[in-house]
Order: structure tokens, then C-alpha cells, then sequence
């Protein structure tokens, strides 16, 4: 944890650490098992209701929700901590509202959508998706082709989406279509739609690695009132942007947890396990991988910690949460690669988390944006800084 | 009625101890501190004392170096009303403590003092006992259970092959063993509240109290280490190494 947080957000990071200690660690043999047999990677209603109920209590809740909103509107510091702490553990948990979307509502939605679904949304009642990313433009969403039609007061979409998360429990869907003439980023507008609305189908499941899986989403003729539109018509882009720094500092942070414990479980097993007549931890092979983990460790964190101040001072840190995305997804790919190694034939095994932690930093490649365009955009930054 | 919970720092119970390269002590330096888990148990105690009404307010000290402020605000988040801290340098053994604790005693008059029984650093298990032969208090250590009937506190004892109930007259000591309660989680909200909660700081000169070491600390050194230890594969195989190798069967 770092040690410049504030004296409060140290207590609360530990306060997370304990949670997940005891109330999530538990739960990880069965997670495992479960996923290993080839049912659904999550926590089964019985064990999670007591979660939350102890989040309620411990107000582990909206943290990242304003406070006219009932949040607790945490500085992005502390939000940090508290992500590298949850990374430790496979067991899917995040303190409610799983906040995709919290930004882009608070930065664009009328009065009405406020009330009807950033409020329900942000007391955690709601849970929400966006389908942003098509069979033909994903990395580059710009590309989109999903286009909405006006007709009298409603408009019409119609259109194929593909890779959307959390789509069976979301009460309603942001949709991101083309409404105007423009190009690229301009003329794309967002849309809610919610769960039930005729032309809204739920095309396919696609099992992704991981234990994640997506949905394949086709709107046709799917009629929506004007009042469902999301913010400008034509500019929508720049607000569903707006969830993507948090998010990637996010993922910086998680990757931070993933690698803790993979770095935890290498010492340990390199210390127990003999070969050859001495100990793991006596050869210089693993040393080294020991060495550069607890140094990339501490650098990722120190660029995940910076990127958060920077953005609490109002700062612009895109170009740090593409290097952040790039490298700590990379880092942590590696010390859990490490770590699969040093345990051998057990590390190939589905009954220790190192498998699914390394299948989740392999996703984290590709979404939210793929490490190589992360790299365009931070060169491009670069390059084009002079004249 | 006010309680009095000293609350101890120390290095943080899932951090392996090292010992000092030239042997005067433990490492501290960078190392992860929290609060003694016994006193933990004790600031537990004194909340749900105060939840059942019987506590009107719970005072927690904490003596040492200026970090030990950390501590108290672990304290005051679980649930504590104020803080006292009592900022030294010195390294404090416990009679020293004794007699600080006895001096903020004389000036707060608190009706019941909770201590861990033990701190996980030095496990000296003493400071509870000589606070109480300080004070001329009578003492229920080792807790396991206590309660307050009018101006008597019944505390259950873990003793060897049993346990044992004392019935003492307030104002008294009680020092917490492990299963006395489960120390709950500083909620975010109580976390946020200790930050306005208030933490007097004096020195030992204040309470007139000197705290110079009376004990010399030698050397410090690693317990002898372990052998690596070997799995074996079967039962068949456990027996085998028990009589051939270790010759215990
Ligand atoms: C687990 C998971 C969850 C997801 N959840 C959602 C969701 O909820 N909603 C949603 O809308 N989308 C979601 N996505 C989609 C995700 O955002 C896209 O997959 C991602 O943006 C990449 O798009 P693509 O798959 O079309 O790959 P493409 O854009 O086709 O890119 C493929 C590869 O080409 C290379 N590449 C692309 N561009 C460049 C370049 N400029 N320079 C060099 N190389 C390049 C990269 O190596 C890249 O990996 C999710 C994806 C995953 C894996």
C-alpha cells in the first residue's frame, strides 16, 4: 500500500485488506472448484448476499458516487488502494455500483434520467452495460456503423453489437450509435435502452477466458422515445470517454493486486520446494524473477499512485493511463506467468487462482483498448508534440 | 461510567519478525504497524459496553512515538471517543507504562481499564498486572467473558484446565485473552468521523512520570532454524520414514 495516502484512506485501504482476508479468501476454494467444473464463474447468490449486506454495514458502498448522490465520493487515491486490495483475490466481488457508467450519467444525463436511472444506479438497485465495440469496430470504436433513425418524436436503432459485458443482470443498456452525416467521432450519440425493449435481442452468449463472458447484442427496429437519448445528440463520444481514464487506473490497480499475490504465492512455494538438493529460492533463475516482480510492483504502483493524484488535482492523465494500461498489464502478465512456473504441474492446475488471475490480465490486453493502440496513442503524443 | 483502553503499536501480526543485523533489537524500519490485536479485543469490549449503556465514554492512550497518533485513530474509527497520546522517544518497558497509565488514570478517572493481556511484540503480559498493584485495583486478567452487574464487573478467566470467574469490585483492571469477542471493522463513515475526533498529546515530564528503561536489553536473536520439511506421498510412506529415518516408531 502506498505510503503517502492519507491517514484515513491508509485505514480504509486496511480496512479493505481485512475484508477481503476474511471475507473473500474463503470463498476461493469453492469459486475455483465451481469454475473448474464448468459451471459459472461467480459467487452464488447465498454467499453473496452476506457480502453485501456487511458492505452496507461497513459503508463499503458508492465510493466512488458523489455525495449529493448518497456516495462517498473518494478521491481517486483512495479508490486506487482499495482496487489493489480487491486484485488480490479471484473471487468476483466489487463493492456496488460496478460503475462503468457512473461518469458518463453524472457528466450528461437530463434531469428525469437522473432520477430514473443514475439514482436507482448509483444506490447500487441498478446495474447497467454499454455496447460500444461492433464485429467491425472494436479497437477503433470511431468505426462504427450502428445507426439510429429519427421517426416523429422516437428514434430508431438498428445494428449489431458484440463483446458487451454484464448484459443478462443490466436493467438498461447505453447503446452508441451513428444518429448524423459525420465521420469518425462525430455524429455518435448514446442511447439508453432498457431491458425488455422490443428489437433489443440478446443475440448470443460467447464464453470468453478468464471465466468472463460477453454477449452479442442486435438491435432491430428497436424504437426509443427522444427522451432516451444520453446527453448531446451527434456528441456522445466525448462523454462515454470520459469513464475510460478512471478505468484504465483501475485496471493499473488491479493488476497491482493479481501481481501481489502471484509474487506472494511464488515466495512461498519457493521457498518450501527442493530440487536438485536446494530450495527454490536459492537459485538465482527464480531470484531474479522474485527481483524484477518486486520492482515492477513498486513501480507500477508508483505510476498508478501519480496518475490518481494528478487526476484528483483535475489534471489530464490520458496519456498516463495508456502507459499505466500498457504496463501494468504487461507486468502483471508476466509475474503471474512467473509464478505459474515456479509452482510447475500445480501451476498449471485449476485448483490454485494463479490460472484465472493470468487469463485476467491476458483480457486486460485487449479491452478497454488493446496495448498496441495504447502505444500509438502515447507515441503519437510524443511525436507530435513538436513541430 | 468511563473506560480507559491503552492501546499498544506494534509490528503488524502478518509481518515476519527480523531481527537486526547487529542484534540490538527488531527491525521496525519500513515494516507494516497496526494495532495490538489483545487491545483491539479491548476497544471491542469497551464499545459494546457502552452500546449496552454501562460505558458513557471510552478514552483510548496510546504511549510512544509520534506514529503511535496512527494507532489512537484505529481506535477513535472502531469506535473511540477521544485519544490521549503520550509521545516519547524512550524505549518503554513495562513499569514505565505502568506508572503512565496509572498517572492519566489519577487524572481521568476512569471506572474500568481494559488492556490486552499481552502485546505480540515483547509478550511481556505485565503491564495490566502492574497497573493494577500500582493503582491498588483489583484485576481480572486472561478474559474470556465479562460483565457488569451495578458496581461489580464478573470476568471469566482462562487458566490452565479451565476456566475461572471472578467477581471484582470497580474500579477495576481486566486484561482480554483471544476469545473474549471478534474486534469488528472501522466502517467507512467511523473512519471518516475519527478524523474530527480529538487527541490531547503530552509527555511523560507532563505526568511526572520518568520513564527511563530500568532493564538492559543484551542481544536479540533468530530462533534456531527449521528444517525444510518433505511431503510424502502416502501413509505407507509416513510410516516408513517414521521408522527408518526419524526412529520415533
Ligand atoms: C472481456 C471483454 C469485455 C469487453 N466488454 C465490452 C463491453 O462491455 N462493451 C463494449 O462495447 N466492448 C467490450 N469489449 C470489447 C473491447 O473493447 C474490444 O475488444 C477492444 O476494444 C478491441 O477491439 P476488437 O476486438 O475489435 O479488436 P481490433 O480493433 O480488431 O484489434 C485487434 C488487434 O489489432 C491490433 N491493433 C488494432 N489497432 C491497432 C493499431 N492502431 N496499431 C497497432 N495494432 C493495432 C491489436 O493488436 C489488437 O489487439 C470487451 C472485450 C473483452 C475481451
Amino acid at each position: 500500500m502506498p505510503s503517502e495516502l492519507a491517514e484515513e484512506h491508509r485505514m480504509l485501504a486496511d480496512m479493505v485488506a481485512k475484508f477481503v482476508d476474511r471475507e473473500l479468501m474463503p470463498l476461493e476454494k469453492s469459486v475455483l472448484a465451481r469454475e473448474a467444473a464448468g459451471q459459472k464463474y461467480g459467487l452464488t447468490p447465498e454467499e453473496e448476499a452476506p457480502l453485501l449486506a456487511k458492505c452496507r454495514e461497513l459503508g463499503l458502498w458508492a465510493l466512488d458516487v458523489p455525495e449529493e448522490l448518497g456516495g462517498a465520493n473518494l478521491p481517486t487515491v483512495a479508490l486506487m488502494a482499495i482496487n489493489e486490495e480487491l486484485g488480490r483475490t479471484v473471487v468476483p466481488f466489487t463493492f456496488p455500483p460496478d460503475s462503468p457508467n457512473l461518469h458518463m450519467l453524472l457528466a450528461v444525463a437530463s434531469p428525469e434520467q437522473r432520477e430514473k436511472y443514475l439514482k436507482p444506479y448509483a444506490e447500487g438497485r441498478a446495474t447497467s452495460c454499454i455496447a460500444i465495440s461492433e464485429p467491425g469496430a472494436g479497437g477503433d470504436p470511431a468505426g462504427m456503423t450502428t445507426r439510429a433513425v429519427a421517426d416523429g418524436s422516437d428514434w430508431v436503432i438498428n445494428g449489431r453489437k458484440i463483446w458487451v459485458s454484464r448484459v443478462p443482470q443490466a436493467d438498461f443498456v447505453i447503446v452508441m450509435a451513428r444518429t448524423g452525416d459525420g465521420k469518425r467521432h462525430d455524429g455518435i450519440s448514446a442511447f439508453i435502452v432498457e431491458r425488455g425493449t422490443k428489437g433489443f435481442i440478446i443475440e448470443r452468449e460467447i464464453a470468453m477466458i478468464g471465466g468472463r463472458r460477453t454477449y452479442e447484442l442486435v438491435f432491430e427496429d428497436c424504437r426509443v422515445p427522444a427522451s432516451q437519448v444520453l446527453g448531446q445528440l451527434g456528441r456522445g463520444f466525448a462523454p462515454m470517454q470520459l469513464r475510460l481514464t478512471v478505468r484504465r487506473l483501475q485496471m493499473g490497480a488491479w493488476c497491482l493486486g493479481i501481481a501481489r499475490r502471484a509474487l506472494e504465492m511464488l515466495c512461498e512455494q519457493a521457498r518450501n520446494r527442493v530440487t536438485f538438493g536446494a530450495r527454490l529460492a536459492d537459485r538465482q533463475a527464480i531470484q531474479w524473477w522474485v527481483a524484477e516482480a518486486a520492482t515492477q510492483i513498486h513501480a507500477c504502483r508508483l505510476m498508478v499512485m501519480d496518475a490518481a493524484a494528478k487526476h484528483d488535482a483535475g489534471v489530464d492523465v490520458r496519456t498516463e493511463a495508456s502507459m499505466i494500461k500498457v504496463f501494468a498489464t504487461e507486468m502483471a502478465g508476466s509475474v503471474t506467468d512467473h509464478a505459474m512456473q515456479t509452482f510447475g504441474a500445480m501451476g498449471m492446475t485449476k485448483e490454485l487462482p494463479l490460472q484465472l488471475l493470468a487469463q485476467q490480465v491476458r483480457v486486460m490486453r485487449v479491452y478497454e483498448g488493446p496495448s498496441e493502440v495504447h502505444r500509438m496513442a502515447i507515441a503519437r503524443r510524443y511525436l507530435n508534440d513538436r513541430k | 461510567m468511563k473506560i480507559l483502553v491503552p492501546v499498544k503499536r506494534v509490528v503488524d501480526y502478518n509481518v515476519k519478525v527480523r531481527v537486526k543485523t547487529d542484534g540490538t533489537g527488531v527491525e521496525t524500519a519500513g515494516v507494516k504497524m497496526s494495532m495490538n490485536p489483545f487491545d483491539e479485543i479491548a476497544v471491542e469490549e469497551a464499545i459494546r459496553l457502552k452500546e449496552k449503556g454501562i460505558a458513557t465514554e471510552i478514552v483510548a492512550v496510546s504511549l510512544g512515538v509520534a506514529q503511535c497518533a496512527e494507532t489512537l485513530r484505529t481506535a477513535l474509527a472502531m469506535g473511540a471517543d477521544r485519544g490521549i497520546l503520550v509521545e516519547t522517544d524512550v524505549d518503554l518497558q513495562p513499569l514505565a507504562v505502568a506508572k503512565l497509565l496509572a498517572a492519566i488514570v489519577a487524572q481521568e478517572h476512569p471506572g474500568l481499564v481494559i488492556l490486552g493481556k499481552q502485546a505480540i511484540d515483547d509478550d511481556m503480559s505485565a503491564t495490566g498486572q502492574m497497573l493494577a498493584a500500582l493503582l491498588g485495583w483489583p484485576q481480572g486478567t486472561f478474559a474470556s467473558k465479562v460483565a457488569i452487574e451495578g458496581e461489580t464487573i464478573s470476568v471469566t478467566r482462562e487458566v490452565d484446565g479451565g476456566l475461572e470467574t471472578v467477581a471484582l469490585k470497580l474500579p477495576a483492571i481486566v486484561t482480554t485473552d483471544l476469545r473474549l469477542n471478534e474486534p469488528r471493522y472501522a466502517s467507512l463513515p467511523n473512519i471518516m468521523k475519527a478524523r474530527k475526533k480529538p487527541i490531547a498529546t503530552m509527555k511523560p515530564a507532563d505526568l511526572g512520570v520518568d520513564p527511563a528503561p530500568r532493564l538492559v536489553v543484551v542481544s536479540v536473536a533468530e530462533p534456531a532454524k527449521r528444517k525444510a520439511g518433505v511431503k510424502v506421498g502416502s501413509v505407507a510412506e509416513l510410516v516408513a520414514k517414521l521408522r527408518t529415518e526419524a526412529k520415533v516408531i
